[in-house]
């Protein structure tokens, strides 16, 4: 007679292992992009994250004579310039911006100076940042949440699955101490909000 | 052992080269350090630092460091188009304008040096501004007396809130060139707000409107956990 096929038993330990495998692929994921852009933007004070910028001054010699067309065709060619601008604006008497898209210049007629200045997203950085803050669709809210909610999985899951000998009671318990008080001192000396 | 003998034995090569990159990696973190707490003491050590302004307070606001440029800090670029800016003035106020760039530069035109502070801990000193001073704006469109704030309306629905009496400070300008130069791009060109003696996320980049309010109420920072108010001698950074 032959023997029944033995279905699988249902393991808690099996299912806390799955969680925790298949979770945390996606949460290294998305660690990657928010821990490089939660560096970037925690050091916006020392650098642009987001766009890389350039000015130069140019003296072009003298005044620049026509109309403001014409004054904006000059400075181009002076400065050889290919692109089309979007809008030429005289601003005041002695004040023509040349806009482009990422490109203004800033052109004193009277003297011929142009201040020349733009910028250029740094492209992943820029949108990993938009994200980080927040400041697209509230949708990505819910993603956030979610992540924060995988990684108390994680976190609680990780726990069961190595708990050691003594469990929390021995070192395990000791450096999950460790890191709750980082943030506690922290407040405690910092003078807290 | 003799370097020439290195390579027949490997083993203690990888072991002699995996000790000179650890040596090099180590000295070279130190050094990064090292330079940092340099530049923390260099900065501690101006000795514009130490120095007061007119009103007696200590020029340089507690926690703060001095640059020597603004630093661009980010935030939802706007439209930098000129011939596009229209700056609506406007809430409790009689008149209500809006104003294109030309007629904004047509305006009387304010020249000021000041000091500007961001709370991300940096200070630049002697920040030269040209614009229109907020004082002026608001005679032009005659500010009912139940206004009580200032918020400044930007791009992207940024705001940011200022008392009113703040607001009409002589300092406190709609400003289009800074260090002599119309603004660039990282500044919130064609024109900003500048409110000098409070933080500088009060100074909203890409100006779009100016309204007067009876009631406060808190910008963009402002409810994401950064004081209401902003003062950077009492160091009021986080609400």
């Amino acid at each position: 007679m032959a023997d029944k096929p033995r279905g699988r038993r249902f393991s808690w330990r099996g299912l806390v292992r799955v969680v925790h495998g298949d979770l945390g692929h996606v949460a290294v994921g998305l660690t990657f992009v928010y821990a490089l852009s939660g560096l970037a933007v925690n050091h916006i004070a020392d650098w642009d994250p987001n766009f890389r910028n350039h000015e130069e001054v140019h003296e072009l010699g003298g005044p620049l004579a026509g109309n403001d067309e014409g004054i904006a065709q000059t400075v181009l060619a002076r400065l050889a310039i290919r692109d089309t601008p979007q809008e030429v604006y005289r601003a005041a008497d002695d004040q023509l911006d040349v806009v482009f898209e990422r490109r203004t210049l800033h052109v004193t007629p009277s003297t011929g100076r142009v201040v020349d200045e733009g910028q250029e997203p740094r492209f992943l950085l820029r949108m990993a940042n938009w994200l980080h803050l927040n400041r697209g669709k509230k949708a990505w809210t819910y993603v956030a949440d979610t992540y924060a909610v995988g990684l108390l999985v994680l976190a609680v899951s990780g726990v069961l699955m190595l708990p050691g000998r003594r469990g929390l009671l021995g070192r395990g318990g000791l450096w999950l101490l460790v890191g709750v008080l980082v943030p506690v001192l922290y407040v405690h000396f910092s003078g807290g909000p | 052992m003799d370097p020439s003998k290195l390579h027949t034995h490997p083993e203690v090569a990888r072991i002699l080269e995996r000790r000179r990159f650890l040596k090099n990696a180590a000295a070279g973190t130190l050094l990064v350090a090292l330079g940092g707490g340099t530049y923390v003491v260099a900065a501690a050590d101006d000795p514009r630092a130490k120095t007061q302004r007119p009103d007696g307070r200590p020029r340089l606001p507690p926690g703060q460091r001095i640059i020597d440029a603004l630093k661009p800090m980010g935030g939802d670029p706007g439209d930098p188009s000129p011939a596009s800016f229209k700056l609506h003035v406007h809430g409790e106020v009689e008149n209500p304008v809006t104003l294109d760039f030309a007629k904004l530069l047509a305006l009387p035109q304010t020249d000021l040096t000041c000091d500007v502070h961001c709370v991300t801990g940096w200070s630049m000193f002697d920040a030269t501004w040209r614009g229109v001073q907020l004082a002026e704006l608001a005679k032009l469109v005659r500010v009912r007396s139940t206004a009580r704030y200032v918020i400044f309306e930007a791009a992207n629905s940024y705001t940011s809130n200022v008392r009113l009496s703040e607001a009409l400070a002589p300092g406190v300008l709609v400003a289009h060139q800074h260090g002599g130069k119309p603004l660039s791009r990282p500044h919130g060109p064609p024109a900003r707000a500048l409110v000098p003696d409070l933080y500088f996320w009060k100074s909203a980049k890409w100006l779009t409107g100016i309204r007067f309010s009876a009631r406060d109420r808190p910008g963009y920072w402002e409810t994401r956990g950064y004081h209401n108010h902003a003062d950077p001698w009492k160091e009021e950074r986080y609400g």
